[in-house]
């Protein structure tokens, strides 16, 4: 019978060239929309690589002073806030803090190997604020501020692609117009643009901020990383920016919690998901119509073979069967040359994207084309397989 | 070919018509009736109709238009439901059978020739007299082998990839008949099979009818309305306004 349904529908494929065309875009439509939703997925599970529940948040901009005098301020800033008993611990960052949209990034090249890397600038204390874990060598200490080359710190992906087979940790990365940086540590990972982001390769840059031991050398960072003690309320905001204004006198101060940009920045992360899933939605409702409506008037064009069928001895079951199957097959033709397209990806590796999360869109996309297939077509199929034989061999 | 007579026993009463030199039952209509009914109309399309067909007949059935020949062979082929009487195929009331059952028994027992042919268009030859056997468990290869064995008979081997537009009308009908026979039915039941033809095709297919009837013994019902193909068959049935006139 499936043979028979298969040549059915290929003989008629003239007629059903419009509809397979259809089903080919929702699939493809589909499967874009579903390896996004996979690829937010599968990263989502994954660890970010630093905890963001009790940080807060000081973005500081100031005006007209020299560095020296921004320096000066934010350590004594910095001092000010540990100082609160409300307080753990507090860091200075650059602006590519986690669930910003800010980005620094550059080449990172060692023994011929090169790759593209975020890199952040961070203070000693910030592991500690954001609770990031070394897993080979250690984070920075104060022994770095002496060191003649600048201390970094590598996450596993950059590792994984500039020093695959040997111990990054003590290696020194040597470039032109550059200073020397040398690895003293690795983190497994630290995922900047949040759950939802993929896993880049990256790396902590040192800076020195202790204006007491470093006077005027380092440069300045833009935010101040505070984690608070548990049970500490918004009430707490109110004492550090008085804090603060009391310091940072005439500088545009904004407090807010991680908890709150990463809401903001998941939002926006999930902004073209949505999009794409709205489209999607109302492609897949137009694909649902033609598919309903394509086979109500098939089934009213074809009640006379409807009445032969049965008259040859198929039951209502099987007349009922007979028209799933064909939208059933209708909608192979359509998957199978979506799936050769969608084939592509993982096979050409667009985006970079795990292959997992293609072969998961593929058979996710199958499935609900399927489905979509076999809800519009039972009504419609029921209606032909309650047609009596006498009645429909009557219709020419 | 030449032996078969008019039978001049039939009659329009209650008691079962029934031809003398047959054995078996295969069909028997007791006291059908079939009323077709609307909210304001109601029309008898059969009234009190009798009569049984035994293995190996060739009974044609006539009558003017509307006189409910259709529905008759309909009735007898299962494909509709008396209003009241009874239906029985090889002794067995059909009454009770479920959907299932009367399909089953029209795919293995009864083979349909339909004066419109109703061949489907869009499957070639072959696959269009393949069709009763996907309602059976076959293998593909046995099913065309069966397919192309009828086709064989009906004297259509040359034509077995073409489509049914590429037919002419007699070549269709042959192709239904082949379909018809493909199940290796005990019973063809034929609305009108030459109703659509010219007297050379019509001819042709009355002829592949009764070396059917002859050869294979298969039993068969036809509606007609050619007086000189009802004369070539061993039994007529006339009716009227639903009723047994003869």
């Amino acid at each position: 019978m499936i043979r028979h349904l298969f040549t059915l529908i290929w003989n008629r494929k003239k007629s059903n060239f419009l509809m397979i065309t259809e089903i080919f875009f929702s699939f493809i439509v589909l499967f874009g929309v579903l390896s996004l939703a996979f690829f937010y997925l599968d990263n989502y599970r994954k660890p970010l690589g630093f905890e963001y529940d009790r940080v807060w948040v000081m973005n500081m901009r100031w005006n007209q002073e020299k560095p020296e005098e921004v320096r000066n301020i934010q350590y004594r800033l910095k001092q000010q806030l540990k100082s609160n008993p409300e307080v753990a611990q507090v860091a200075l960052a650059a602006s590519n803090i986690p669930y910003t949209m800010n980005t620094s990034n550059t080449g990172f090249n060692y023994n011929n190997r090169f790759t593209m890397a975020d890199w952040f600038t961070v203070d000693k204390d910030f592991a500690e604020v954001m609770q990031v874990d070394v897993a080979a060598g250690r984070w920075f200490t104060t022994e770095d501020n002496a060191a003649g080359t600048k201390a970094i710190i590598i996450n596993q992906a950059l590792r994984n692609e500039i020093f695959p087979d040997e111990n990054p940790v003590g290696k020194v990365i040597r470039e032109k117009d550059n200073p020397d940086r040398k690895i003293v540590g690795v983190v497994e990972i630290f995922r900047q643009k949040g759950e939802y982001s993929s896993d880049k390769p990256g790396y902590f840059e040192y800076l020195n901020t202790d204006y007491a031991s470093n006077g005027t050398a380092g440069g300045t960072l833009d935010n101040l990383m505070i984690r608070v003690k548990p049970g500490v309320t918004r009430a707490f905001e109110e004492k550090l920016m008085k804090q603060a204004s009391q310091i940072a006198q005439g500088w545009t101060i904004e407090i807010k919690t991680m908890n709150e940009m990463r809401t903001s920045d998941n939002k926006i992360t999930l902004i073209p998901l949505v999009i794409f899933s709205v489209v999607c939605g109302f492609l897949i409702l137009n694909v649902a119509l033609g598919l309903f409506g394509v086979l109500w008037y098939n089934i009213n064009r074809r009640i006379s073979e409807i009445g032969l069928r049965r008259a040859v001895g198929a039951a209502s079951g099987q007349v009922y069967r007979q028209f799933i199957g064909e939208v059933l097959v209708l909608a192979t033709f359509g998957i199978i040359i979506g799936i050769i397209i969608a084939l592509q990806f993982p096979l050409l590796q667009v985006f970079g994207v795990q292959t997992g999360v293609y072969v998961a869109a593929i058979l996710g996309s199958v499935l609900v084309i399927y489905l979509l297939a076999a809800g519009c077509a039972a009504y419609p199929s029921q209606q032909a397989a309650s047609i009596t034989p006498a009645t429909a061999l009557h219709e020419e | 070919m030449n032996n078969y007579t008019l039978n001049p026993l039939a009659t329009n009463n209650a008691s079962v018509d029934t031809p003398p030199h047959h054995q078996k039952t295969v069909i028997k209509l007791t006291d059908i009736e079939k009323v077709y009914q609307t909210k304001t109309i109601e029309t008898v399309a059969l009234h009190n109709i009798n009569i049984a067909i035994r293995k190996g007949e060739f009974v044609s059935i006539m009558g003017p238009s509307g006189c409910g020949k259709s529905t008759l062979l309909n009735i007898m082929g299962l494909l509709d439901e008396p209003s009241s009487g009874t239906i029985e195929i090889d002794g067995a009331s059909v009454k009770s059978y479920s959907d299932k059952v009367l399909a089953r028994l029209r795919n293995e027992k009864i083979g349909f020739v339909f004066q419109s042919y109703h061949l489907i268009n869009d499957l070639s030859v072959v696959d269009n007299v393949e069709l009763p056997l996907l309602y059976r468990q076959l293998s593909g290869s046995d099913r065309r082998k069966r397919a192309l064995a009828a086709l064989e008979k009906v004297g259509l081997s040359a034509r077995t990839k073409h489509f049914p537009n590429q037919l002419s009308g007699g070549q269709r009908q042959r192709v239904a008949i082949a379909r018809a026979l493909a199940g290796q039915p005990e019973i063809i039941l034929a609305d009108e099979p030459t109703g659509n033809l010219d007297s050379v095709m019509g001819n042709e297919i009355m002829d592949i009818l009764l070396r059917l009837n002859e050869e294979e013994q298969t039993t068969i019902v036809m509606v007609t309305h050619d007086e000189l193909m009802a004369k070539k068959t061993e039994r007529l049935i006339r009716l009227f306004d639903g009723s047994q006139v003869s």
